[in-house]
């Protein structure tokens, strides 16, 4: 058979499915969803396979051990019988080992293969008799549940990283269980959750595949973002070079300076024995410097010296220019970076929020991005700078004496073990250092947003006993990295020093034999000039050392960057999406299924249809997922399963901003920004003018309490609204939806806070305003949905009842029996004040 | 912060008594009967509250009380979860009882304790594991991202891999000292 060798291999990846079934047309209890089977198999097999025997197993995609095989037939599941079966990878106790579900037309039994021995590990279950089948999560595990006798029985366990196809195995099962035929595509598919190329596990639900895709590295990522410049870059890298040879010349003068002016005259020149005039001294440079006068070399001396100057003044100007560039170039790129960052934390979804705290975020928005600045920095005179430095300067000592060069040399290896050190040992310790500082921060913001809490706890003491342990932490953090630089400086200083001294040791015993004119001397004035080059030498080779420094910080600095730029946790977007310029405002959800972790529903197979203009309602107890079903209305979360549409057209269709353009959202806790009341209300609307705004806020029953602060409209809020009441925030955030006149009003809990009567006059505003528009009212007060043309009761995820209040009322259900209970509370409350 | 709450619990808080009274069901050997019925699954028969089948033993504390606290839960008809009561201590119970309960909560948790870290390999955004779990050698993948990796009580972190396996390293001090100088290089938060 062709395909078998392909589907051995696949048999490798934990998702792998085994299928098998009969074609026998002799088997007499054939059943009719096994005719469908066959049906739907042809198709297949007409593809790869020979044509089949009948009454032979055909294995589909994946095998089962012979051995296991063996042992499903001993308990009645022969090679006809079987629908398909699924590897696992550890027994009920969780032991690792190689377990094998196989399931039949009626029965299912899960087999270990590990041993030498197949076991039956559970079963056989006769499954048809269960009323459900279910995947159960517990902490790092999942089963596959049968309900049998009125409880959840366990099958098989499986580690998480099956959950996909036992996800797909369950799925076909319930169908099963409802008649439903078989869908043997579903069960094939390819994973979604590991690459189908090299089968690593995917960051995310059909995302690319980080090891296929060549994700590159920080570094040339941040090349790439320098690219724009690339003109100024190339100015600045022609400068430093230019740089690095200004910086050569000088050591060059000065030894001149040592070998052929400041020397002793020879006995004719102190004679006198000298023509005068220009022409004589133009025949004493060519004769050398043996025939100069002193005149001659304070002449010498003094040109030597105005070009030291200018060497030394053309080079600070590049380094101006240098400066003046880099910086340039590195601040508009944090900037660029900045904004990209914020822009896409603005695309990022809601969920991802949920998973990483503030303060966390907005230290790299803030400090790591500085980092970058830093990489410009180290391009245009940092490490490309010392690295030419040591180069050139390497050249002209072995230029100039190559025995002396091979000792200023000798140093080197040390450099390369400090170095190497500093990789293994001080590096981490930066990585920590900036976690405590990110910590702090953290802290704090919990800290200062939480202060009337801590007050009202009286936890002052245990506050400050936690900001003292996270100071702690700092401290620790800074002083582990402080500490060891403070000792591995000086010890990289004194290896250097070494170094200098060997320079004198050997430098000086040739200059003394070439005094004596001995073989392989030198002259003082190259000794000289090895030490003007040798400052210049070591000062750059401990600055690449501490190269590695800086590199570490960028590497955290930058992998935390890319972290967020690469977060994928992005809604897809729908590459023509559909644009709805007008809405109706009809509102229908098919068999939704939802769950903040796909594996842990929220949403249960939930359908409602909303007709436009009505105003519904939405009760429930609390945790029922009556929020959830506005945050899969609004597409801050994808279904897993099913569909929302608007106006009969999938949310996942719609054109974003149009989507968020119809719906007005008043959420349970409002949000307000640090800006004027006007400005707050008219977020979603910068350009209204002030009656719009006053329209709203009358509407809301705002405008009262606005128009009696000093300030009016114009009243500066605090972070999040301080300065208001919470009834007071909501009644602006009500405000804020109306200005927009949005399609869909969406109002979660947004009275709760409100005085019964203030809310009787923002339901009245509301009536009104209602009216042609569609209201989805989410309430825990069920006087306020008396008049929803519509209420939908949710329970644990599900619509398990809806109808209007006096319809409901007569059902006597879960709706009556709140209402029941709230007419009690009320009377007590009542019989309270009376 | 542990210390804390042991001390809460020793000194008598006199508001705890009252709190008791609508507090949750305890299972003591006198009012609770536990056993292992039909399909080896835990039954629980409890006084006044009638029996219960296929019922799962869940830590309240896992980290903190890993033997304490332990809620003897259910689903209901309507595949919802309830809790039926917890036990505060087992050890009160028959060796049987424990035993049962012992393996309902060998059944709710699967978490691999890394003892050894051999190497860690940063890859296109993913560190490569080679690690020595209590089940021996194994390598997995995980993201690097902060939020891939918790905190485990005070020391400890919680690694979840790409397939949000779970494997923990209890204290993070106790590893071997170039083990951990390993690890913190890349989970250092
Ligand atoms: N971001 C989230 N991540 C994971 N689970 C969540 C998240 N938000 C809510 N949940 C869970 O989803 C369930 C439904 O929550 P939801 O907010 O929809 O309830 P609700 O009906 O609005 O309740 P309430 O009346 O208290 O506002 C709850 O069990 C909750 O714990
Ligand atoms: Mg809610």
């Amino acid at each position: 058979m062709p395909g078998t060798e392909r589907h051995t291999e696949e048999n490798l990846l934990p998702n792998s499915f085994g299928f098998r079934y009969s074609t026998n047309p002799h088997v007499e209890e054939e059943k009719w969803e096994r005719r469908r089977l066959c049906r739907s198999f042809m198709k297949l097999f007409a593809k790869g396979a020979p044509a089949q025997e009948p009454a032979r197993p055909q294995i589909l995609v994946g095998s089962i051990p012979a051995s296991v095989l063996a042992s499903a037939q001993a308990v009645g599941l022969s090679g006809e019988n079987c629908l398909f079966s699924i590897r696992s990878d550890m027994d009920l106790r969780g032991r690792p080992c190689e377990v094998w579900l196989v399931v039949g037309h009626d029965r299912m039994a899960a087999f270990t293969a590990d041993r030498l021995e197949v076991r039956v590990l559970s079963g056989p279950f006769e499954w048809r008799k269960a009323s459900k089948v279910r995947n159960y999560q517990t902490v790092g595990s999942m089963f596959l549940q049968l309900r049998l006798d009125e409880m959840y029985v366990d099958v098989v366990r499986f580690s998480n990283g099956f959950r996909e196809s036992f996800g797909r195995a369950v799925v076909q099962l319930q169908r099963l269980l409802k008649g439903e035929p078989l869908n043997p595509d579903a069960l094939k598919a390819p994973s979604e959750t590991r690459c189908n190329v090299c089968g690593l596990p995917l960051p995310g639900l059909r995302a690319s595949c980080p090891r296929c895709a060549k994700r590159r590295g920080i570094f040339s990522r941040t090349l790439t973002l320098m690219q724009p410049y690339w003109l100024s870059i190339f100015a600045l890298l022609s400068m430093m070079l230019l740089g690095v040879m200004l910086d050569l010349i000088p050591p060059q003068l000065t030894r001149y300076l040592v070998d052929h002016v400041l020397k002793p005259e020879s006995a004719d020149m102190l004679a006198g024995n000298s023509n005068g005039g220009f022409q004589g001294f133009l025949e004493r440079m060519v004769l050398g410097s043996a025939s100069w006068t002193r005149g001659d070399r304070m002449g010498i001396l003094v040109v030597i010296l105005a070009c030291l100057v200018a060497a030394s003044a053309i080079r600070q100007g590049v380094n101006i220019f240098i400066g003046r560039v880099s910086s340039l170039i590195g601040t508009r790129i944090t900037k660029e970076l900045r904004e990209r960052l914020h822009r896409h934390l603005l695309h990022l979804s809601v969920d991802y929020y949920n998973r990483h705290s503030a303060g966390n975020l907005m230290s790299r928005v803030l400090y790591d991005v500085d980092y970058f600045q830093g990489f410009v920095h180290q391009v245009a005179h940092g490490f490309l700078l010392n690295l030419l430095l040591v180069l050139g300067i390497g050249t002209v000592l072995f230029f100039m004496n190559t025995r002396l060069a091979v000792v200023v040399l000798l140093p080197i290896p040390f450099v390369m073990v400090g170095t190497t050190f500093f990789w293994r040992h001080i590096y981490p310790r930066y990585y920590r250092l900036w976690d405590s500082q990110s910590k702090m921060a953290q802290l704090l913001t919990g800290f200062l947003q939480g202060i009337r809490l801590v007050k009202a706890f009286s936890q002052e003491e245990r506050e400050r006993a936690r900001f003292s342990s996270s100071a702690g932490y700092m401290q620790q953090a800074r002083r582990s990295v402080e500490m060891s630089m403070a000792t591995f400086n000086p010890i990289m200083g004194f290896v250097f020093g070494l170094g200098g001294l060997l320079i004198w040791w050997a430098g000086g015993e040739k200059v003394l034999r070439g005094l004596s004119g001995e073989e392989g001397g030198i002259t003082l004035g190259t000794l000289m000039a090895f030490f003007g080059y040798m400052g210049m030498f070591y000062g750059p080779i401990s600055q690449l050392t501490m190269f590695s420094n800086w590199v570490t910080g960028f590497l955290s600095a930058g992998q935390r960057v890319f972290e967020v730029l690469d977060s994928s946790q992005m809604l897809p977007e729908e590459p023509r999406p559909v644009r709805l310029s007008a809405m109706k405002g009809a509102i229908e959800l098919r068999n939704v299924t939802f769950g903040y972790d796909p594996y842990h529903p929220i949403l249960k197979n939930v359908s409602l249809t909303i007709e436009p203009g009505r105003f519904v309602g939405i009760v429930g107890k609390s945790g029922s997922g009556k929020t959830t079903l506005v945050n899969v209305i609004c597409r801050f979360y994808d279904v897993q399963q099913g569909s929302v549409l608007l106006d009969g057209v999938d949310v996942r269709k719609i054109a974003t901003e149009d989507l968020h353009r119809h719906i007005g959202l008043v959420l349970q806790e409002p949000f307000l920004f640090r800006a004027s009341i006007a400005e707050n209300i008219a977020y979603g609307r910068p350009d209204a003018p002030p009656s719009a705004i006053m329209d709203a806020a009358k509407a809301a029953n705002a405008h009262d309490f606005i128009a009696r602060r000093p300030n009016g409209y114009d009243m500066k809020l605090g972070e999040n609204g301080s300065g208001l009441s919470g009834g007071e925030r909501q009644r602006i955030s009500i405000a804020r939806a109306l200005l927009c006149d949005p399609r869909i009003l969406i109002l979660d809990e947004a009275t709760s806070s409100v005085d019964t009567e203030s809310e009787l006059e923002i339901q009245k505003a509301l009536m009104n305003l209602c009216k042609g528009r569609t209201t989805l009212a989410i309430a825990h007060r069920l006087s306020t949905l008396k008049n929803a043309d519509r209420i939908f009761v949710m329970d644990d995820g599900r619509i398990v009842e809806e109808g209007t209040h006096e319809e409901l009322l007569a059902r006597e259900g879960i709706y009556s029996k709140l209402v029941r209970i709230q007419t009690e509370l009320s009377r007590l409350e009542g019989g309270h004040d009376g | 912060m542990m210390a804390d709450a042991q001390q809460r619990t020793s000194v008598p808080f006199p508001g705890d008594e009252t709190l008791r009274q609508t507090g949750y069901r305890r299972l003591t050997p006198d009012n609770t009967r536990i056993f292992e019925g039909s399909f080896s699954l835990l039954h629980c028969h409890v006084e006044g509250g009638g029996l219960y089948r296929g019922v799962r033993a869940v830590l309240m504390f896992p980290i903190s009380h890993p033997d304490r606290y332990i809620s003897l839960r259910y689903t209901d008809e309507r595949d919802q979860d309830q809790e039926i009561g917890v036990i505060e201590d087992l050890l009160v119970f028959p060796e049987a009882v424990r035993q049962a309960v012992r393996e309902s909560l060998v059944r709710q948790y699967y978490e691999r304790v890394i003892h050894r870290i051999h190497s860690i390999e940063c890859n296109y955004g993913l560190l490569f594991f080679d690690v020595t779990t209590g089940q021996g050698r194994e390598r997995f993948v995980m993201q690097w991202r902060h939020d891939r990796a918790e905190d485990y009580g005070e020391t400890g972190k919680v690694l979840l891999d790409s397939l949000d396996n779970r494997y923990i390293i209890p204290d993070v001090e106790k590893l071997p000292a170039a083990d951990r100088r390993v690890f913190v290089n890349y989970i250092y938060w």
